[in-house]
């Protein structure tokens, strides 16, 4: 049984059907490549797994580590191993990186059990100074307030930062790549292959282009098109888009075609 | 959307927009004396102290006396901003309050001030409960080197001439009633002298106190800082809880700072449950190439109105006026804090952040006034605001009034509410909905929290705000699932 199951998941929001039956497994020390053109779902799919409010899941359930959250607040999903890479990172004004990281470790450790002690400054600052060398960001990176005036690129090193910090089982990159020079994107890149390697972080990486996937290399990589994944494979998939365009796999899978086809089978 | 700059001599039409503030800095300078006719009447309402000179050589007998008959003139005061707010005292059962030395002093400091200041190191601390000074403390070093700390009543005893030559300097006396009172009956008070040339790290403590309902403190502040001396001032001014009866807060402080001098001044006000009006006037004196950081946090009284100025009088003077506020419940505060440029070159730095839950009203005025031939002056004042209750109420006017053409002012703001995307983002992190919503305000007070630059202090405020969110959690969460 997968860390991460979805099953048959239909979500709406407002009026409008956006998910439409999407099928998916993730679990630790796998990474999966979710790749679509604009529109076709993957980023409803990140805000639902973590529990959006404003997406309505209508059908299917989501499972992790064979309990239902379909349910569930966004922080007891985070809490049991879930996190999210935001396309778009939200600015905190007033709190610092370090200040954030130290009390979200801290929420989360207060809901395992009965609650465990918050983390010790010393136990802290080893975690971080560590993980800001895996992102290669200055020190003073971390006393400035969140996402507070940073550049695209301190944004997206700042998402994998809390990442390394908060030591997820599955994480969800929603489009980390977006709006990324080259060097930002082989860092931040890096850094999620790193985590994978020394953690056995899943990850599900979202993405419109194939560039990212050339620094970090999924061993599952599904198309989303509509709402629904049509295509399922390992990496020679990503090769076959930036070969043929998401038109020709859409041309395949017109709407109306019955039901999607895994093309490893 | 950013908005035309206002002015305080334009009457805004009823019925106009709530939040006046802009959205973005808003460059505004004024071309002297443009002033729309027939629209004078709003602006005397919120008008600068302006009070230099304003003892006008008159002894302490004889401005207590004037001070007496125009008390006993004035009705209770009423603060009108057209299409904004009213902020009414008629509702205050004045003649009922024993004031000044009648409001009597318990025997010992009390609990509320045991329990609200932290512990630290300190220059001194002067604490007034009801109508006396219960207790004073000052390091016995600085007495050494000419550091006066004692009651203003011992100060006009023992140092007739100094206190006199400042005393009233700039206070006026007869503006309404409550400000007449304070002046007319005043008792006990505090009287804080900083030599020349000495630097304290510490801060002074002053503190006031109100025991029990049906008593009206007239605290009386006089703080002298000497030539090219560098000292901190943290005022408080508190209440015991209770749960009928009224009783009143009439505040008035002078704060003088000559040639060089620096001061940090900083105050917190947190009046509890009890029904505390609370009417105060403070002003602070910048002298020639003096500097004044200014930073009250005004958390809670029944109903309060501030008139906070801070003027410069001497070329080369700079300062930051913040300020934070925070209503709850039932609560009405209304601040006026003016930026006032006497003469140039000058600087100064006007940020204050407020925030309004349950069903209370805040108004916030800003002015900037630079007076005629203040030339190269430069100052710049913001105001941002958070909404945390549909219910209640955060108006904030900057105004700027320049005389003079070789100068820059200008303003902005915000007024803002809880940001959803925020708030899912921070739970994506582990924190639950409450704990998002109190890190977002906290975060929003943060930059000026921290500007106090005194751990204790910051402490003392992040944790009365911290527990005012905790008291509006059912109220901030209604409204967010609400919209």
């Amino acid at each position: 049984m997968a860390d991460l199951e979805i099953r048959d998941l239909h979500v709406r929001i407002e009026d409008r059907e956006i998910l439409k039956g999407v099928d998916l497994d993730v679990s630790r020390g796998e990474i999966h490549a979710l790749m679509g053109p604009n529109g076709s779902g993957k980023s409803t799919l990140a805000s639902t797994l973590m529990g959006h409010p404003a997406y309505e899941i209508t059908e299917g359930s989501i499972t992790f580590k064979g309990e239902d959250i379909t349910e569930l607040e966004p922080h007891e999903r985070a809490k049991a191993g879930l996190f999210l890479a935001f396309q778009y990172p939200v600015a905190i004004p007033g709190v610092s990186v370090a200040n954030f990281l130290r009390m979200a470790i801290n929420a989360k450790r207060a809901g395992i059990g009965d609650g465990e002690p918050p983390i010790g400054v010393k136990e802290f600052r080893t975690h971080l100074a560590h993980a800001i060398e895996l992102l290669d960001v200055d020190r003073s990176f971390t006393s400035r307030h969140l996402n507070d005036g940073f550049s695209g690129g301190e944004k997206k090193r700042a998402e994998i930062l809390q990442m390394a910090m908060l030591k997820p089982d599955v994480a969800i990159l929603d489009e980390t790549d977006s709006g990324l020079d080259i060097d930002a994107l082989r860092t931040v890149a890096e850094g999620v292959q790193k985590l994978h390697d020394e953690q056995g972080l899943g990850a599900l990486i979202i993405t419109h282009y194939q560039r990212i996937l050339h620094y970090v290399v999924p061993q599952f990589v599904h198309i989303m098109l509509d709402g629904r994944i049509v295509l399922e494979g390992g990496v020679e998939l990503v090769e076959r888009l930036e070969r043929e365009g998401y038109d020709q796999i859409r041309a395949q899978f017109a709407a109306g075609e019955p039901d999607a086809v895994r093309a490893s089978d | 959307m950013p908005e035309a700059p206002r002015f305080s001599d334009r009457e805004t039409e009823p019925g106009a927009g709530p939040t006046p503030s802009n959205g973005a800095g808003t460059a505004a300078t004024r071309a002297p004396g443009a002033m729309k006719p027939g629209r004078h009447r709003e602006a005397s309402l919120y008008h600068a102290l302006g009070g230099a000179g304003a003892a006008d050589g008159r002894t302490l007998a004889q401005l207590r006396a004037d001070a007496r008959a125009a008390m006993a003139q004035a009705p209770l005061p009423v603060w009108r901003r057209s299409g904004f707010w009213s902020t009414s005292f008629e509702s205050l059962d004045f003649d009922a309050l024993a004031g000044g030395a009648d409001a009597g002093a318990p025997a010992g400091v009390p609990a509320v001030v045991e329990r609200t200041l932290p512990e630290r190191a300190r220059a001194g601390r002067i604490v007034q409960a009801d109508g006396g000074v219960v207790s004073l403390m000052l390091e016995p070093a600085l007495a050494e080197r000419g550091v006066i700390l004692c009651s203003l009543e011992d100060a006009f005893a023992h140092h007739p001439e100094l206190v006199a030559r400042w005393y009233s300097k700039r206070l006026t006396i007869d503006r309404n009633k409550l400000e007449a009172a304070n002046a007319a009956l005043w008792s006990g008070g505090v009287f804080l002298y900083v030599p020349d040339e000495l630097h304290v790290e510490d801060p002074f403590e002053i503190v006031y106190a109100i025991t029990r309902p049906g008593i009206a403190q007239y605290a009386r502040t006089l703080v002298v800082g000497a030539p090219h001396s560098d000292f901190r001032v943290h005022e408080y001014d508190l209440a015991e809880d209770f749960d009928s009866g009224q009783a009143l807060f009439a505040g008035a402080l002078e704060l003088y700072l000559q040639d060089g001098a620096r001061v940090r001044l900083a105050a917190l006000q947190d009046f509890g449950s009890g029904e505390v009006y609370d009417s105060s006037t403070r002003v602070v004196e910048v002298g020639r190439d003096a500097y004044c950081h200014w930073l009250p946090a005004l958390l809670g009284g029944h109903l309060v109105h501030q008139h906070l100025e801070l003027a410069v009088a001497e070329p080369g003077g700079d300062m930051a006026f913040r300020g934070v506020f925070f209503a709850e419940e039932q609560e009405h505060l209304d601040v006026f804090a003016v930026d006032l440029h006497e003469t140039g070159p000058s600087g100064g730095d006007v940020h204050w952040r407020g925030a309004a839950t349950g069903e209370s009203r805040a108004s916030f005025e800003g002015l900037i006034k630079i007076d005629p031939g203040a030339q190269q002056t430069h100052t710049y004042l913001q105001i941002h605001s958070m909404m945390l209750s549909p219910k209640a109420r955060l108006d904030a006017i900057p105004s700027v009034l320049v005389s003079s053409d070789d100068v820059s002012a200008s303003h902005g703001g915000t007024v803002g509410e809880l940001d959803e995307a925020a708030i899912f983002y921070m739970q994506t992190r582990g924190f639950d909905r409450a704990a998002a919503v109190r890190l977002i305000i906290e975060g929003f007070f943060e930059p000026l929290i921290s500007e106090l630059d005194d751990e204790p202090l910051a402490g003392v405020v992040r944790e009365k705000i911290a527990d005012k969110l905790a008291a509006a959690r059912e109220d901030i969460e209604t409204y967010a699932t609400a919209r």
